[in-house]
């Protein structure tokens, strides 16, 4: 008995979306390696011995806020966007550009809408901050900074819909196959100029942490690794560091708020930290990971504004960033998992770097108590919010560490 | 104005009348009636400023006198909605006119001292008395901001600072450059004639409203403006507008940042305009004439220049394409197809063009006024003042025809007077060939 030729094409596409899907899977597990051992089990410490009882509930009371207006932040985005994918097709009439000028003047007022949307939240957050002295900046310059990030936003997204306007042109039913590497092409050179964008660099001036920073370099297999120091005093924040660029541009920036406060130990974990995301390519892996998201979300984004005429008529484009934004929230989890991931190997890396456990949970220790970072939250914010270890799950790798290399 | 704009006809066809301001009748502004001739005396013109003393003496004691009157009459209608000394004031009015007019070279004659009506060639109109309103009289120094600003944008407010940043004013550019033409050629060009002629009326309008004369707001517009019976040249570049005055809130809050994809582009695409341009020129100078595609090429590039600045100042509404092409943006500009243009002009481009570049910039600070006010009425009303959308119509217009006079798009000089925006372009002219359709 043979069979039909619609029931072996059928065979043929379900084998193939079934290879698709094995290949992503496969694709996906590969980028989930790590270099942390898998056997590493992380000691269960108390917190009270890092933190005294009134530090932790501060920062827990802190950290609530937050939460609570990030979580209610993406909601009202989320709402923002269902609105503009109903509201937003009467844009068109603004446009007298053509197709894609006007798929693009669409897009930059769903930022818009984000905008919007965001910016209760965003002041709340500051507010919040600036009540508990972990940011001094003034709303006003907040809100300048804030207006002016949104051009980098409108520019982006112009140019990816430049991109994927374009595709849909050439390729109506099968853009979405080209425009997620496309997009991810687009991201990568975003990245390769990105550190010469940050303002406000200059050369390390401290003669110990830039012996340190070469030797660190040298040990993790990128000798002559660029690293210079921001200053930040005016963004009000935090410590930080920052690994950026790729190839030839690739380099690490140490916040000046770091440099000058924190002794030359802390500061080597710090820069042991930031190379191991260079020398474990975690930027490529984050490219990889966000290759892979983008691919079904282009499709499902092709399959759901099919209705409206598909990416190809501009009116779909407020739908498209609607459907984009929710698979986005929906994967918030994966893509903050996988982030801590990276964070975890970074940390595991600089502690065979620096072989200095001490100062990596002294380090941790001043952060949790600048940032108010709860040192050990509850389970769901990890889960959702979590795209960096916990205070104490960092502090209890540097005790695994030491465990496993007495003597340190 | 009425604050519903009409129907937009569809983008690319000129409006069918030229467009006018519900400005009032005339005489419920002053407004200045023009008989100048543009003859100019060589010898007068170069001792201008040294003739005009006496007349800015007497100006300054009768600015005194006039001032006093003004805060008389401010309490005055304050109380009784009248005002007092109305003759004297408009004598007042009509005397800076003539010598500002003289000063500037916008006039030939020495004015007389009266400021007698009908008796210069730059005749101001003062408005009857009338009852004016108390909310109007009551707050007149904060309404009158925003026109103070385009007073000492034109040169007319009386001061060269309303920031801290010295400013010589439009009509001081007029004047500068006009001394030189009407020393070279004993004619006042009437361009430069008539954009004097806007600045003096938007002055006398302004000082009116501030010397509580009147409490009509002064009016922008430049084509309700008279300058005189005879109508402009008309160009080879012109530019069209539609009746459009709606704003989307929205697209205002967030026009610089729309703008940011045209400004990339504009960049990119400039580049390689510099490289067209320069060839163009040699063509034109051996050929005679410049070479289409490059004339069309290039003339895409102006009228996209010209579209993304209509949208970033306020001008026009709707988000522009990125390929210029003719007749798809309701602020439009045609460009004639290449034709003929005179070798020596050709060579020497760059040094006569300079003047219109000079003014050109002080045009664009007509431009940045545009903007800046159009940004925060259209936030709050939704829609364009019409005589500021005119006002950016022009100074787009002049800019476009400064830039295209200097790439070599026609070698007829840039006409400077906002009156050719009174000409109607019954037939606009198109190039030889039309670019393709916008992606």
């Amino acid at each position: 008995m043979s069979a039909s030729p619609a029931a072996g094409r059928r065979v043929l596409v379900a084998a193939g979306i079934a290879a698709a899907v094995a290949l992503w899977v496969f694709a996906f597990l590969q980028l989930w390696q790590t270099s942390v051992p898998s056997d590493l089990s992380l000691p269960a410490l108390d917190p009270t011995h890092y933190f005294s009882q009134s530090e932790i509930d501060r920062a827990s009371s802190y950290q609530t806020f937050l939460n609570v207006d990030a979580l209610l932040a993406l909601v009202a985005q989320l709402v923002a966007l269902g609105i503009y994918a109903i509201k937003g097709p009467g844009f068109v009439r603004e446009s007298a550009a053509g197709r894609i000028g006007t798929g693009m003047l669409l897009g930059m007022l769903g930022l818009a809408f984000v905008w919007f949307s965001q910016l209760p939240f965003g002041l709340a957050e500051l507010w919040w901050e600036r009540k508990h002295d972990v940011s001094s900046q003034g709303y006003v310059t907040w809100l300048i900074d804030y207006f002016l990030a949104a051009g980098g936003e409108f520019l982006f997204i112009s140019l990816a819909l430049l991109i994927v306007m374009a595709l849909t042109g050439l390729w109506k039913r099968w853009w979405w196959v080209a425009a997620a590497p496309a997009l991810v092409a687009v991201t990568l050179v975003f990245a390769f100029v990105q550190p010469y964008l940050i303002p406000g660099q200059h050369d390390v001036h401290n003669p110990a942490i830039a012996a340190d920073a070469r030797q660190l370099a040298k040990q993790e297999g990128i000798p002559g690794t660029k690293v210079t120091v921001q200053n930040t005093h005016n963004l009000g924040g935090g410590p930080n560091a920052e690994a950026m660029g790729l190839g030839p541009t690739r380099r690490v920036v140490l916040w000046d708020s770091l440099v000058q406060r924190f002794p030359n130990p802390q500061v080597r974990v710090v820069l042991a930290h930031e190379f191991a995301h260079l020398s474990r390519d975690h930027l490529w892996k984050s490219f990889g990971f966000m290759a892979l998201l983008a691919l079904p979300i282009a499709l499902a984004v092709a399959l759901i504004t099919r209705r409206r005429g598909g990416l190809y008529e501009p009116a779909s484009v407020p739908l498209a960033i609607f459907v984009v934004a929710v698979l986005l929230f929906a994967t918030l989890p994966l893509q903050t998992a996988f982030t801590n991931r990276l964070e975890s190997e970074a940390d595991w890396v600089a502690l065979n770097t620096t072989r200095d456990p001490g100062a990596m949970t002294s380090l941790f220790q001043r952060l949790g108590r600048l940032s108010k970072a709860e040192p050990d939250p509850p389970g769901w914010e990890q889960f959702v919010f979590g795209d960096h270890p916990s205070i104490m799950q960092r502090i209890e790798m540097a005790k695994a560490w030491r465990e496993r290399n007495p003597g340190r | 104005m009425t604050g519903e704009a009409p129907a937009a006809p569809p983008p690319g066809e000129p409006p069918a009348t030229p467009p006018t301001a519900d400005a009032g009748s005339p005489t419920e502004r002053a407004t200045i009636v023009v008989t100048d001739d543009l003859e100019r005396s060589r010898l007068t013109t170069f001792f201008r400023l040294i003739l005009v003393i006496p007349h800015l003496i007497v100006l300054a004691l009768f600015s005194i006198l006039a001032l006093v009157l003004a805060i008389i009459n401010w309490f005055w209608a304050l109380f009784t909605r009248n005002t007092v000394a109305h003759d004297m004031q408009a004598r007042y009015l009509r005397y800076a006119t003539h010598v500002f007019g003289y000063l500037n070279l916008i006039a030939n004659p020495f004015p007389g001292f009266e400021g007698a009506p009908g008796s210069y060639p730059l005749d101001p109109q003062v408005p009857e008395p009338e009852p004016q309103n108390r909310w109007k009289t009551g707050f007149r120094l904060v309404l009158v901001v925003p026109a103070l600003m385009l007073a000492t944008t034109l040169g007319v407010a009386g001061s060269s600072s309303y920031s801290g940043n010295y400013s010589v004013g439009l009509i001081t550019t007029v004047a500068f450059l006009a001394w030189f033409a009407i020393l070279a050629i004993g004619r006042m060009p009437r361009g430069l004639r008539d954009l004097g002629v806007y600045c003096l009326n938007y002055g006398i309008q302004y000082w009116a409203y501030v010397l509580i004369v009147t409490d009509r707001y002064p009016d922008s517009d430049p084509l309700t403006k008279d300058y005189g019976p005879d109508p402009a040249p008309d160009q080879p570049i012109r530019i069209s507008e539609d009746a459009e005055l709606r704003r989307s809130r929205l697209t205002v809050f967030f026009r610089f940042l729309l703008f940011l994809p045209h400004l990339i582009w504009l960049l990119l695409w400039g580049i390689v305009v510099q490289f067209t341009v320069i060839a163009n020129w040699f063509v034109t100078l051996f050929a005679g004439r410049p070479a289409d595609p490059l004339h069309r090429f290039n003339g895409a590039y102006l009228r996209y220049v010209t579209h993304v600045y209509a949208y970033v100042s306020l001008v026009a509404n709707e988000f522009p394409g990125f390929v210029g092409a003719p007749g798809t943006y309701p602020v439009d500009l045609h460009i004639a197809p290449r034709e003929r243009q005179n070798r020596w002009k050709t060579g020497f481009r760059l040094i006569l063009a300079f003047p219109a570049m000079i003014l050109a910039s002080a045009v664009g600070g007509l431009l940045f006024f545009v903007a800046l006010f159009g940004w925060f009425v259209g936030l709050f009303l939704g829609r364009m003042p019409l005589g500021l959308r005119n006002l950016g119509v022009f100074a787009l217009r002049y800019s476009a025809q400064a830039s295209g006079y200097l790439w070599v798009l026609t070698d007829r000089y840039p006409f400077s007077g906002p009156s050719l925006e009174q000409l109607p372009l019954e037939q606009p002219p198109t190039e030889s060939a039309p670019l393709p359709e916008p992606a």
